[in-house]
């Protein structure tokens, strides 16, 4: 992979991409805003036939950071997809129908987070108990643990 | 019409970090839906390894898996070098891949004992059992511990591997080769295994692709993906070996997998024990003084497929966030492709295809009446259910027996 021609290319075809940058050996992070998901999305995993990773999510300072990590099995890149939404209102687009397995780590984040994906087919919990209080998250920076 | 029946399997799965709970709805025998539920043993590791310093979180990833216990620091510490931007001596590279390897041995192996007891031939089970204790013992020369090998480390790993005790090991693989010849041989010429396994549970590379499924799930439907040839660490560039694919995706080609996989990692660790001479004794770590803040993304070929470690520092002395991917986790869900449509007597060997932990299924399915919700039958009993049909196959198969 010829990474200097790769980050010119993705920028050419998707001018509203925030930043390309290389973060470790072979590691490439794509920041995006969130409307531009579903389309660079859609290029890596059907068009480019890249594999599905996983979802990361975290409660950073800049908002909620939501990394979807993709991998290109012939180079050994891993390319990443970086969206910053807002802790105010975390809403975004659910991206379970390009990518199928997508669904349960999305959910997974909603437990977590409180993230709300749209138009995700099975918007329930995955990982917390049935009467986990609503709206608590643990992995948000304000949670505090209640001793018992 | 059938009697409809709900199965549930599960809910306890020690094996992963998300135990599973699969509802099987059956109409007669044939499975017509699927349902997964997950979180009962949900530990917050992701959440308990931001409290613990970068060294400590080693132990804990650990402890994520029983028998995956390498794989795990394996990917974190990639991840962590990464960030660190460091370069291990080559001793430790090799002592790495030795340790990775020998897992990869004994999963398997596992793996083959469990399958062959869900068809019902439990001399398979005892043997491939017999035949990993001394691949425990393996362990327990070069690390000290049977399991939870606590052998890796922030720049290297913990524990040289001497002279005599590399002459050792040699001696004991050149043993566990011919026990894996013999396993081999039993359960690819057995006709009655062919009929059973062949066209059970396929997923084809699109499958494959949807749910991004990896490691010998994936292989066996003849996509060569491992992550220790595609985005190589450790020792695994410096040594010949290659990717065991096999085609048709049923769970007849992940046995096949699975089994000649071994014969790569008994080859694997041979070549590293020999480069092991070249080395310097002693030279197994070099020193890591702070990681500076940073994105780390590290993964491993596990037995079961690649394993995925996110780690994100802000240069203090723990990760900031720290996410992790077992890679049951996107395999679990091919289960839906590969069960719907099948008989319930294939469900339980295409489950445990992907290799999840199934210890605890026995005590935990049971079948409900649909309608009334009454137990008409336990998992004791759909195990035998499952071993009846390769009863009966065999009975059929007498005239091909010698």
């Amino acid at each position: 992979m010829n990474i200097e021609k790769y980050i010119e290319n993705i920028k050419a075809k998707f001018p509203k991409i925030i930043d390309v940058k290389v973060v470790n050996t072979k590691r490439l992070m794509i920041y995006i805003s969130k409307n531009l998901l579903l389309e660079t999305g859609k290029y890596l995993f059907a068009e480019l036939g890249y594999r599905y990773i996983i979802v990361t999510a975290m409660d950073s300072k800049e908002g909620i950071e939501i990394i979807y990590h993709f991998s290109d099995d012939d180079s050994g890149w891993i390319v990443n997809l970086n969206v910053t939404i807002s802790r105010d209102k975390p809403e975004i687009e659910s991206l379970t129908p390009v990518v199928y397995g997508v669904e349960w780590i999305e959910r997974e984040i909603m437990d977590l987070l409180g993230v709300k994906f749209l138009n995700h087919p099975k918007p329930e919990t995955l990982l917390l108990a049935e009467d986990w209080p609503k709206g608590k998250y643990p992995l948000r920076r304000d949670f505090v643990e209640e001793k018992n | 019409m059938g009697k409809k029946t709900v199965v549930p399997i599960g809910p306890y799965h020690p094996l992963l970090e998300e135990p599973e709970f699969f509802k099987l709805y059956c109409d007669g025998e044939i499975v017509k839906n699927m349902v997964w539920e997950t979180g009962y043993n949900h530990r917050g590791i992701e959440k308990l390894c931001q409290s613990k310093t970068f060294e400590q979180v080693f132990y804990v990833v650990e402890r994520i898996c029983g028998i995956c216990s390498t794989s795990h620091p394996f990917a974190y510490a990639n991840a962590v070098e990464s960030i660190a931007d460091v370069e291990i001596p080559l001793r430790a590279k090799l002592i790495r891949s030795i340790v990775g390897e020998l897992e990869r041995i004994h999963s398997h192996l596992l793996w083959v004992g469990l399958a062959g007891h869900f068809l019902g031939y439990n001399t398979v089970f005892m043997w491939a059992w017999k035949y990993r204790e001394p691949i425990l013992d393996m362990f327990e020369i070069i690390t000290g511990n049977r399991n939870s090998y606590a052998m890796f480390t922030i720049g290297g790993v913990r524990r040289d591997i001497t002279a005599e005790q590399a002459t050792q090991l040699l001696k004991l693989l050149d043993d566990a080769k011919i026990k894996v010849d013999l396993l081999t041989g039993a359960v690819m010429d057995d006709p009655v295994i062919h009929a059973r396994l062949k066209g059970v549970g396929i997923l084809t590379a699109k499958d494959i692709h949807d749910f991004g499924a990896v490691g010998p799930t994936a292989r066996a439907s003849g996509v060569k993906i491992d992550v220790r040839r595609d985005d190589s660490y450790a020792a695994y560039d410096m040594i010949d070996w290659k990717v065991i694919t096999a085609e048709g995706g049923d769970v007849f080609a992940k046995a096949e997998v699975r089994l000649l996989e071994m014969y790569e990692s008994i080859s694997i660790i041979k070549q590293c024990l020999e480069e092991l001479k070249k080395t310097e004794a002693g030279d197994i770590k070099i020193k890591v003084k702070e990681i500076p803040p940073g994105i780390g993304i590290g993964h491993a070929e596990a037995p079961r497929g690649e394993v995925f470690h996110f780690v994100k520092s802000d240069g203090g002395n723990s990760p900031i966030r720290h996410k992790i991917r077992a890679p049951s986790y996107t395999c679990i869900p091919t289960f839906r492709r590969s069960c719907i449509g099948g008989t319930i007597s294939d469900a339980a060997i295409a489950t445990a295809a992907v290799d999840p932990c199934y210890c605890c299924t026995e005590r935990m399915s049971k079948v409900y009446d649909y309608s009334t919700g009454k137990q008409v039958m336990n998992g004791a009993e759909l195990i035998k259910l499952s071993q009846q049909k390769t009863n009966e196959l065999k009975v059929k198969n007498e005239g091909m027996k010698l």
